[in-house]
């Protein structure tokens, strides 16, 4: 079976700006994939070009084992960041005309999309939903109704663009209950989001992208490995040169603490070593270890590494310095991060 | 395929099935004929009746017994006969001969009647001559207590109330030495219908000027009556008939003018609507973010494509309904054999090439701005495409087949129109004429769908500062 989603090299600029660099993604068919990132990294771009709604520059993209979306259109549910109703139309029909845009007959998608207004509980918010106009909905209905023309077509793929905003956190379970419930039906799904609660909740993989380029790809549980406490981050006291003479004594001396199994020295482009990453032994404490690293190298700082996506997030933005970053120490910084 | 009709079939559904549509498109016309139609008919059940007296204080001594006269029966039979005969003169003179016999004649004595009715109405006034030494205060007095009530119910009382009062000084009819005649004197009741007064006053006014003709020696010695006069003076009618191939037929002069002008507007306003409510569901669909959830469905080139041909059936159903409405009554007038079946397939083929061209404009304007009033400032081609029409109608229409016209109707754009007009003057254009003005358009048409498409594919989902036109041509040539 083909990859669902297949990108490589994916690239895309808006005048001057690098929207999408040199990307490349894998979704697994059957997978459920969290997109992360912070605003503005080219996460709509990427998911636009997924659904062939704009083009690439440059780059490879196969979606459902085709060149384009457009071909396999009826075999994918959107639900766009930019989403509305039409304002004027009935909600059922409103429904029942997109099912029929994505290849569902006339007769089915009535009756489909009356099943799905039960489902989400809209009848329950107010009567008779499918004959009101779709502006006397609040936001949050409307949401609702803008994922049931996501899935009303029963698709293999599910690409969903910050699902979980304007949600209250009753609907926002709802709304995790029916992901879970299209993922066991077989439907791959990406979705993007800046909840990482609800990502940790979900996702089998996460991709994360910052300013155009892709600074995390692994499972759930990769990350937790790669993330884990296992990792001190030491920052030297004094600034120190890598490879230089009290450089290797401290890289020496770290590794000569009881419990370290690697210990990898993080240099800035000056060779300035900025920290020491430290990988402990299993079965060590870190309680046992820290007082041993601070007894034998002077340190401006010693911490275990966390394990949250959420610290992983800001971390990955942080630590390429956000906004005066270059993009080549961006990548870099992904590389690092993947080999931590 | 399908994905387009659907658009399309949405697009016209939504536009259609809307209060404003209906009110505004289908049921205006139907209101305007209604509206007519009831002032028609009030007008015709309640003109206002005069009833009084007419008092005239005769210095003259001539003038009198000719205003009494103007009032007899027999004066007023002959004025309705004559107005009947004017009037069929007019029919013949707009439609030609075949209206005489048809229905043309039932609606056009639908108006003549109210006419006549409201000259039959004098026949009731009377006139009473005071001797010239009367005393104007004293005949003056009755006016002031003239009863509106009392004249409206039809009672003898009623009509024994004096409402005006004439005085007609020996100056009326002889000339001072400037050469000019005096005024005369009207004095009304103050509650006098307007409309009454001036029907009486013109009585007098004739009577006068045939009391003049009648006392110059001039006249008299040549026998010349004031309705010889009046005769004499009419400006004379022309009884116009064209030659052409199949025989001599009389030219109806009004419609034939009125023909172009009313084909031009029917382009223009089904051409117009239907490209509006493209411009408004497009931009409606930016701002309110559903166009993304369709992009998700259906590409870029189906949804314009669909938009464009559900405006189209928008457009179609406006010109369908307006020209059947006018061919109806030209029918209703027996004035249908103006009309040819050709020229009605060109009213279609023409609308077809000025539709898609104007649609593609406004499905790009629309498409690259994220509110209605931003899209002004790139209406103003649009724009332009739809006055020029206006100025070209009647230097077209009075020279259909000048070196100026021939070139205006191979202008992209404004062709249509122009082809249009001449098509239905009285000079039709040559047929080779046509056929390029219809290349030129279809040409014409292709290229602003292309250029439109790569427009829109860019536009739609862009937000934020609208673009001018020199980024629309730069996303033209990008894409």
């Amino acid at each position: 079976m083909p990859e669902a989603i297949e990108i490589q090299g994916l690239t895309k600029t808006f005048g001057s700006k690098i929207a999408v660099d040199h990307l490349d993604l894998t979704v697994p068919t059957g997978s459920l994939c969290g997109f992360i990132g912070p605003n503005g990294a080219g996460k709509t771009t990427t998911i636009r070009m997924i659904m062939s709604i704009i083009f690439p520059d440059s780059g490879e993209l196969r979606v459902l084992g085709r060149t384009s979306a457009v071909e396999s259109k009826d075999r994918i549910g959107y639900l766009p960041e930019e989403r509305g109703v039409y304002k004027k139309m009935k909600v059922g029909a409103f429904l029942a005309y997109v099912a029929k845009l994505k290849g569902v007959d006339a007769g089915v998608a009535r009756q489909k999309t009356m099943a799905w207004i039960d489902k989400v509980g809209l009848h329950d918010q107010l009567k008779d939903v499918h004959k009101k106009k779709c502006e006397e909905l609040s936001k949050g209905m409307q949401q609702k109704v803008q994922f049931i023309a996501a899935v009303v077509h029963e698709p293999d793929l599910l690409i969903l663009d910050e699902v979980f905003t304007g949600l209250d956190p009753v609907n926002r379970r709802l709304m995790r209950g029916l992901i879970d419930e299209q993922h066991k039906r077989g439907c791959t799904i990406v979705f993007s989001t800046h909840a990482m609660y609800e990502a940790e909740q979900l996702c089998q993989r996460v991709f994360m992208i910052h300013q155009g380029v892709k600074v995390l790809d692994d499972t759930l549980s990769g990350i937790r490995a790669k993330f884990d406490p296992r990792t001190i981050i030491v920052e030297p006291m004094d600034a120190e040169i890598g490879g230089s003479e009290s450089g290797v004594a401290t890289l020496e001396a770290l590794r000569s603490v009881r419990g370290i199994r690697n210990v990898e020295a993080v240099e800035d482009r000056q060779g300035v070593v900025t920290e020491y990453l430290l990988t402990m032994e299993e079965r060590c404490s870190p309680r046992e270890v820290i007082p041993e690293i601070a007894r034998v190298a002077g340190m401006r700082r010693v911490e275990l590494k966390k394990v949250s996506l959420d610290d992983v997030f800001i971390d990955l933005v942080t630590r390429s310095g956000d906004t005066s970053v270059k993009r080549e120490d961006l990548r870099m910084n992904a590389e690092e991060a993947a080999h931590v | 395929m399908s994905k387009t009709l659907l658009v399309a079939g949405r697009e016209f559904t939504s536009t259609v099935f809307t209060k404003g549509f209906i009110i505004g498109i289908v049921l205006t016309p139907v209101m305007i004929l209604i509206v007519a139609g009831a002032i028609a008919a009030t007008q015709l059940l309640k003109g206002p009746t005069p009833a009084g007296t007419v008092a005239v204080i005769d210095r003259t001594g001539k003038v009198g017994p000719l205003i009494q006269q103007r009032f007899s029966k027999e004066a007023i039979d002959k004025e309705v006969q004559a107005l009947k005969e004017k009037a069929e003169r007019a029919v013949e003179q707009l439609a030609g001969p075949a209206a005489q016999q048809g229905q043309g004649k039932v609606a056009m004595s639908f108006g003549q009647q109210q006419l006549e009715n409201q000259v039959r109405a004098l026949e009731s006034v009377r006139v009473e001559v005071l001797p010239s030494d009367t005393d104007e205060a004293a005949a003056k007095e009755p006016l002031k207590s003239y009863d509106v009530a009392q004249a409206r119910d039809g009672s003898e009382a009623g009509k024994a109330q004096r409402m005006l009062v004439a005085v007609i000084d020996k100056g009326v009819l002889e000339r001072n030495e400037r050469g000019e005649y005096s005024t005369y004197g009207i004095f009304t009741a103050a509650k006098l219908d307007p409309e009454v007064k001036s029907r009486i006053e013109s009585k007098i006014d004739k009577a006068i000027v045939d009391a003049r003709v009648a006392g110059d020696p001039r006249a008299s010695a040549g026998k010349l009556t004031a309705e010889d006069l009046r005769a004499l003076l009419a400006s004379p009618i022309s009884d116009t008939k064209s030659v052409t191939k199949e025989g001599i037929k009389r030219s109806s002069g009004g419609l034939k003018v009125m023909l172009p002008m009313a084909f031009m507007l029917l382009l223009l306003m089904s051409v117009m609507t239907g490209g509006q409510y493209l411009l408004t569901t497009t931009i409606e669909e930016k701002s309110s973010r559903v166009m993304e959830v369709l992009l998700s469905a259906v590409s870029p080139m189906q949804l314009m494509v669909g938009k464009i041909l559900g405006q189209m059936c928008v457009g179609l159903l406006i010109l369908t309904l307006y020209s059947g409405m006018g061919i109806v009554s030209l029918i209703a007038f027996s004035l249908a054999h103006e009309l040819s079946v050709m020229l009605i397939v060109y009213l279609f083929v023409f609308f077809l090439i000025a539709f898609f061209v104007i649609a593609s404009m406004m499905a790009a304007a629309g498409s690259a701005v994220s509110e209605l009033r931003e899209a002004q400032t790139l209406m103003t081609p649009i724009m332009m495409i739809v006055m020029v029409p206006w100025l070209l109608w009647l230097p077209i229409s009075r020279a259909p087949n000048s070196m100026f016209s021939v070139i205006m109707s191979f202008v992209p754009g404004i062709n249509p129109f122009v082809m249009m007009i001449r098509l239905s003057s009285t000079e039709p254009p040559p047929t080779w004429q046509v056929i390029v003005a219809i290349a030129i358009g279809v040409a014409t048409a292709v290229i602003c769908a292309w250029a439109a498409a790569k427009i829109f594919r860019i536009g739609v989902l862009m937000y934020g500062k609208p673009p001018d036109w020199r980024t629309l041509i730069r996303w033209v040539r990008m894409a």
